[in-house]
């Protein structure tokens, strides 16, 4: 399926427009349904760089949003005279940085894992960093942070965070869409499909997963400083989370591995089956997203638009019969 | 120096126990390449039985070990043939995310039926303790010990000498020269799986024994295994007592002298370091799998 990036800009300016316009239609539970799907879907998007792309499927990047949301609270509880969106964006900055220089310094033993050893190498990483979160008391992770208010006065802070969601959504899919149509993005598909082969033939394998992984972390952690400032409230508890850490796979399951916009596709219908179809029936929860994951994995492992692409195939097929 | 023996004595009961609760997530690694995220909740599982069994006969828990693992043997054979085996030749992430599916499901199952409360199987002489020298022994963890060592011997011996052993250890070496062998792969596997739920359950008794238990603890027990396998390398009885035995010492020692909130960033810290001056596990060859 080849779409031109022209018409490819278009659709997406198309459809950021329209989603804006959500808070002014849309009840207040449902833009907080929204918000919850755009951070979804940007956090779905920064994981793809290096699981999708790649093809190292990070189980604990709940880390960076903790990390960074973190690192962007002490900072700005610093600063408290300065005005509330230069604030914002100081936490960003820093939060960035943050998850730069943590994800750097671990790409170089994390990196040598591959498949479910690196997937599970990053899960204790994320424990590791909420339990030296919660017990280091310079970090107050079990006391609590607390985030100024940066919405502007004239602004709702649902409807603020919301259009701030969507914005963030946007920039981390037009990133991971110029490192999709780049050479380092094809070094990275390079690395998913023949890691070896890819070495072999000249693709600095390590230096292009190094860099895939550095730029996920900054965006994820970015995304959490957004979250925190959202929430305006964090323990360790409420950011690193292992259902996070398990969603950003199920995104790209759901929605097609390794593709650009199947994690967006996946966090939209996840979100809304979880908080709309099932926000009634807490006790269900664990078990339908188990059972989700069960029959993705059994009857649909190239998700939405692998769903997609088989049946445009069949089609084709069907239509030139074979020779 | 007291202090240290008394930690090094903990430390060593609780490795016996880790060893024991990673043995069967290490065999399914090494034989089927399944990552098994429900292993954990395997380990529950068997603790919870003897929990019911125990009630229901009125036995002491420990007693209800070959009726555990009598029903997860047939648990594990039945899970593996109808839902595993539809993942295992796909894609590693693929297996590894239907095995978390699972222990998400039994998890909300537990919670449901024995409430996520913590639950303990500690039986009535668990109090009881001993000397030796100056250090002391809960009669409670050295029964523990003693019978993860005894299952542990026992997985090995029927891993080297029986003919099911033999088969399992030449469908991990070589899957497609034992089909041609005319082994039956698929039934080897389930046996696997099977063994592998069997020594879960052993396990979640003997943990039940000495600490108390909830359905969210599975994730532990998983992580555990996971490291444990990594440390010893993956595939052998030996391995994981080497890696369970190691993850105990670190565990105790870091919570004496450090801190007790700390023994899960050491472990992890641990690994970090082993994999980095030794990728491939200390016996054996923990990442070739990975590669």
């Amino acid at each position: 399926m080849k779409i031109s990036p022209n018409l490819a800009v278009l659709f997406m300016v198309a459809s950021a427009a329209l989603l804006a316009l959500g808070p002014f239609v849309l009840p207040p539970f449902y833009v907080r349904v929204g918000q919850l799907m755009l951070y979804s879907a940007g956090l779905a998007v920064a994981w793809t760089i290096l699981g999708g792309f790649a093809g190292y499927a990070s189980f604990g990047h709940s880390a960076f949003i903790g990390v960074g949301a973190f690192a962007a609270g002490l900072v700005e509880a610093r600063f408290s005279g300065v005005a509330p969106p230069l604030l914002l964006l100081l936490g960003l900055a820093v939060g960035g940085i943050c998850c730069a220089v943590l994800s750097a310094a671990i790409s170089y033993p994390i990196l040598r894992l591959r498949g479910t050893f690196f997937a599970i190498a990053m899960l204790g990483v994320s424990h590791v960093c909420a339990e030296l979160n919660n017990n280091v008391d310079f970090f107050e992770g079990s006391l609590g942070l607390n985030f100024p208010a940066v919405a502007p006065k004239n602004i709702e802070p649902a409807t603020f965070f919301y259009w701030l969601y969507l914005l963030a959504a946007l920039v981390v899919l037009l990133i991971a869409w110029q490192i999709r149509r780049s050479r380092f993005g094809a070094g990275l598909l390079s690395i998913r499909e023949d890691e070896d082969t890819a070495r072999m033939l000249g693709v600095p394998t390590e230096r292009y997963k190094r860099m895939a992984f550095v730029i996920s972390a900054v965006l994820t952690g970015q995304l959490g400083v957004i979250y925190a400032h959202s929430l305006g409230y964090i323990t360790t508890e409420s950011v690193y989370r292992d259902d996070t850490n398990l969603s950003l796979i199920v995104y790209s399951l759901l929605g097609g591995m390794g593709t650009l916009f199947g994690p967006v596709i996946g966090a939209f219908m996840l979100v809304f089956i979880t908080q709309v179809i099932l926000g009634r029936l807490l006790d269900f929860h664990l078990f339908a997203t188990g059972l989700l994951l069960v029959i993705l994995v059994l009857a649909a492992p190239g998700g939405v638009l692998g769903l997609v692409r088989t049946f445009r195939l069949g089609r084709r097929r069907a239509a030139a019969p074979a020779e | 120096m007291n202090l240290i023996a008394q930690t090094l004595a903990d430390g060593l009961v609780l490795g016996g126990i880790y060893a024991l609760a990673a043995v069967g997530f290490s065999l399914i690694f090494g034989v089927l390449h399944v990552i098994n995220l429900s292993h954990g909740i395997l380990v529950l599982l068997g603790a919870y039985l003897a929990l019911i069994f125990s009630k229901a006969l009125s036995i002491d828990p420990l007693l209800t070990l070959p009726l555990v693992m009598a029903v997860l043997f047939a648990v594990g054979y039945v899970y593996q043939r109808f839902l595993i085996q539809h993942a295992v030749d796909r894609s590693q992430l693929g297996s590894m995310l239907l095995t978390f599916g699972v222990a998400l499901m039994l998890q909300n199952i537990m919670i449901w039926v024995f409430s996520p409360d913590m639950k303990n199987i500690t039986p009535s002489w668990a109090f009881t303790s001993f000397h030796l020298g100056a250090v002391n022994f809960d009669a409670v963890r050295v029964s523990a010990l003693f019978a993860s060592l005894v299952l542990l011997c026992c997985l090995a011996l029927l891993l080297k000498f029986s003919a099911l052993g033999r088969v399992i250890r030449a469908t991990a070496q070589q899957t497609m020269a034992a089909r041609l062998c005319g082994v039956n792969v698929r039934h080897v596997y389930a046996l696997t799986f099977a063994v592998s739920a069997a020594f879960a359950g052993a396990a979640g008794i003997i943990i039940g024994i000495i600490l108390p238990f909830s359905p969210s603890d599975e994730a532990t027990w998983t992580l555990n295994a996971f490291v444990v396998v990594v440390l010893g390398g993956v595939g052998s009885p030996a391995g994981a007592l080497l890696g369970g035995l190691l993850l105990g010492m670190v565990s105790t020692l870091t919570a004496q002298y450090i801190g007790p909130s700390f023994p899960n960033v050491t472990m992890f810290l641990l690994l970090v370091l082993l994999l980095l001056v030794r990728p491939t596990g200390l016996l054996g060859n923990a990442f070739s799998a990975s590669r």
